[in-house]
């Protein structure tokens, strides 16, 4: 079964880079805009992979990520935060989190399949065959 | 590097430019060179302002303008999709809420990595024609100049003066 990705972001055009980034390889992505959106997701689809933005409303990365490493069906889950700022406070305070990894916005497609592919095996999707 | 009171604007505003042009290269693959100032403002094309401010140590905020029709060309960049598959106002407004963010978290990341701790505030987008952004308080200002792809794109930078933010 191909690898799941959830990616959590209240921007539909970061959502949008991330289909695009991903789009060349087996996988699924769902997406949630918000991290109580994402919780819910995360319990019905389970992801292999969730790439997490820190600044949203209703319910921040940081929450999020607290909320999900006290749920013992989800706090495996390994989560890449994504943040506009690359500032070493930040960067340590994201690191202090338990994050998988981190990528700092804006980024290129490639980088983000490459932290991904740190965490999860990434398949090239099959060719279609012509009939 | 400190940043220090005197000419807090303008090193800020330098950390401003240099944060635009990492994030059109590496968002949008478009170069940025600074120019002389051209107000864009007075233009009466129909404009997009993303504003992002920030507020600790060293406050202020800061407006990223540039005409509708060059944001929806930001979008498509973006998006890697036509212009025309860009949609609605929506869809423009998000990426250009999201580049102000990134510009200006790149900006208070350099902000914070010379001492000095401040927070993003939530990015919003500003539309209209002879748009101007006024100050209740004693604040300084800076307008700069670039373009993109003979685009002009207008940055104002408005900051409290260092020994008043820090009371």
């Amino acid at each position: 079964m191909s690898p799941k990705i959830l990616s959590i972001d209240d921007s539909k055009a970061v959502r949008m880079i991330v289909q695009r980034a991903f789009r060349p390889y087996d996988c699924t992505i769902c997406e949630a805009s918000n991290g109580e959106e994402g919780l819910a997701v995360a319990a019905n689809e389970k992801p292999d992979l969730i790439l997490l933005d820190i600044t949203m409303p209703v319910m921040d990365g940081v929450a999020m990520l607290a909320a999900l490493k006290k749920n013992p069906e989800l706090k495996d889950i390994p989560v890449i935060m994504l943040t506009a700022e690359h500032g070493r406070e930040n960067v340590a305070n994201i690191v202090s989190l338990g994050v998988r990894d981190y990528l700092v916005k804006p980024f290129k497609d490639e980088q983000i399949v490459e932290k991904a592919q740190g965490v999860l095996p990434l398949q090239p999707k099959p060719v279609a065959v012509a009939a | 590097m400190t940043l220090t009171s005197p000419h807090l604007i303008n090193e800020v505003g330098d950390l401003l430019k240099s944060s635009v042009s990492e994030v059109f290269s590496t968002t949008l693959n478009m170069k940025t060179q600074p120019v002389a100032l051209y107000d864009l403002r007075e233009s009466d094309e129909m404009l997009i302002a993303g504003s992002v401010g920030f507020v600790g140590d060293v406050s202020g905020v800061v407006y990223i303008y540039v005409k509708a029709s060059f944001a929806r060309t930001l979008a498509s960049r973006m998006l890697g999709m036509p212009e025309s598959e860009c949609g609605e106002d929506e869809m423009v407004n998000d990426v250009m809420g999201e580049l102000s963010n990134m510009i200006v978290g790149s900006t208070k990341s350099l902000i914070c990595d010379s001492g000095a701790a401040c927070v993003l505030t939530i990015p919003s987008i500003i539309r209209g024609q002879n748009l101007s952004a006024k100050p209740v308080c004693l604040s300084e200002g800076l307008l700069l100049s670039i373009v993109s792809e003979d685009e002009p794109i207008l940055l104002e930078l408005i900051m409290k003066p260092l020994e008043e933010t820090k009371n």
